[in-house]
């Protein structure tokens, strides 16, 4: 069985992840963002979720332990939200105010095809959202993966680990591919393993 | 995927344990009270004592049915009406985050007087994961206090038991399949009542008139859905604006107060979208409500909001 863990950030939809990957039939827990690395690491897990936070953690707080998952962790991590954002700004990116939040039903836009996270996804389709700030600067190391007309980078990968941000949120369920996006990461965990 | 019958099973054995003499349900007759009662007393019979608080503000004839339902369900029951304490508490508070705290307190000081009196030393709440997670903590900002949440006081003399704590609604639904509840389908109605459902002071005067335009409402969608006319929305009801506009009765002018028709769709109420209602429907509960509550109402309008950027309820 895959075991992916989310880290807890705070976020109102935390429990909607865990519940995701458990409906797949994944081994999950939820982990306070406090938890050190050595006690996830020994729990011998193939991926981490992190979750989205209260308002504005992405842009300003250090959410918890999450430098350290991204700095040690060989796993796959998939950030949502505040923990896209806050993978944004760990390996250099900027994150700022949002010129318009986004609440609620948005188009997305995907820019690259045959993305294994996107792997099933239409090119445009609908997500939910819930953001006041976003990345404003990709990072070096990221490719741009998808993008909507009031927010820009919506998806991203890094160019050599298994790290994704989303700053859209595939765990509620009017988010068209959501369970999709996540059975694609569960397939990266796998072959990671 | 969830396992109701397994859950039910695991949770009998696990509150057998976990409860050592008499219990209190705070039982509302929605489905997660009714699962979770049921649930107790599989575990320990009569030792669970069902108590039903009438605030208020409740719906049209729903102290009548919650009553026969815990008849029908051969539950040991009290039933505490306590509207006028209600009424009184909720003089002159609008702030919907106060009217939640104070009901919330309210209840809890009634089910302790009860705990005390019959030597009780447990209390029983249909919480459910959307509860604890919007009622916020230190990681979590709070989007309102759910009164079985937020509106419990910090010291308390009763233990918490939660037994649905880590479920969503429609998995608590598939418990309440799976005991044969009739409640199972039952919208959710949220524990402040119609309080919550009344922007401003919810005086007595002002439930009267939003319990009949949410039972109007109820009744109207109902019967759509049942036409196959729309899908049955996750919840229905009216909010009552006491913002005044003119309208004209009769040749005469009107100054009356203003009903907003809400209706969502949603699994599980962490996100929503708002329902498409068919025109014709709306228009025959804009009619209904404005012809039944006369020089009350004579505005009606329709909330178009999802979830986020708003929440279920206004309050």
């Amino acid at each position: 069985m895959v075991q992916i863990y989310v880290i807890d950030n705070g976020g109102q939809w935390t429990h909607r992840e865990w519940r995701t990957l458990r409906d797949l039939d994944v081994e999950t827990k939820i982990v306070p963002n406090t938890t050190p690395f050595q006690d996830i690491k020994k729990d011998e897990i193939d991926g981490l979720v992190l979750s989205g936070g209260a308002p504005r953690v992405g842009m300003q707080s250090d959410l918890g332990k999450c430098a350290e998952y991204l700095e040690k962790a060989e796993v796959p991590i998939l950030g949502i939200c505040a923990g896209h954002q806050f993978m944004g700004r760990f390996f250099g990116g900027k994150v700022e105010p949002a010129k318009i939040p986004e609440f609620g039903k948005v188009e997305l836009m995907l820019l690259k095809e045959g993305e294994l996270l996107f792997n099933g996804v239409s090119k445009k389709s609908i997500v939910w959202e819930s953001h006041n700030d976003e990345i404003s600067i990709l990072p070096g190391e990221f490719i741009h993966l998808a993008e909507s007309d009031t927010c820009k980078i919506q998806a991203m990968k890094h160019k050599d680990k298994p790290f994704y941000g989303l700053q859209f949120h595939p765990e509620v369920e009017h988010t068209e591919y959501g369970e999709q996006i996540f059975q694609n990461f569960i397939k990266i965990c796998k072959r990671d393993e | 995927m969830f396992d109701a019958e397994k859950f039910i099973e695991k949770t009998i054995l696990k509150l057998r344990e976990e409860i050592k003499g008499k219990a209190l349900i705070a039982f509302s007759g929605g489905v997660d009270s009714t699962v979770s009662a049921a649930l107790v007393s599989k575990a320990i019979g009569d030792q669970l004592i069902a108590v039903h608080v009438d605030t208020g503000y409740m719906r049209k004839n729903e102290p009548e049915s919650v009553k026969n339902l815990m008849k029908e369900m051969g539950l040991n029951f009290r039933f505490i009406d306590a509207s006028k304490e209600f009424y009184d508490a909720l003089k002159n508070v609008e702030d919907p985050e106060k009217k939640r705290k104070i009901i919330g307190g309210k209840f809890i000081y009634i089910f302790e007087k009860v705990a005390e009196k019959e030597n009780i030393k447990y209390l029983v709440q249909g919480t459910i994961a959307p509860d604890w997670i919007e009622s916020g903590d230190t990681l979590r900002d709070t989007i309102k206090s759910h009164h079985n949440v937020g509106g419990l006081p910090e010291i308390m003399k009763l233990k918490l038991i939660e037994p649905l704590r880590d479920l969503y609604k429609d998995e608590v639904r598939k418990v309440a399949r799976v005991l044969g509840l009739k409640v199972s389908e039952r919208q959710p109605f949220p524990g402040p009542g119609l309080a919550i459902r009344i922007i401003g002071e919810a005086t007595p005067k002002r439930t009267e008139i939003v319990r009949e335009a949410c039972d109007i409402v109820e009744k109207e969608i109902e019967l759509a859905v049942e036409m196959g006319k729309m899908e049955r929305p996750w919840q229905y009801f009216a909010v009552l604006i006491p913002v005044k506009t003119v309208g004209v009765h009769g040749d005469q002018r009107a100054y009356g107060n203003t009903i907003a028709i809400r209706a969502v769709q949603s699994i599980d109420a962490m996100t929503c979208a708002y329902s498409d209602i068919p025109h014709d429907v709306l228009e025959k509960i804009s009619t209904k409500i404005t012809n039944t509550l006369g020089n009350k109402v004579n505005r009606i309008v329709y909330d178009v909001t999802n979830k986020p950027p708003s929440t279920v309820e206004w309050e």
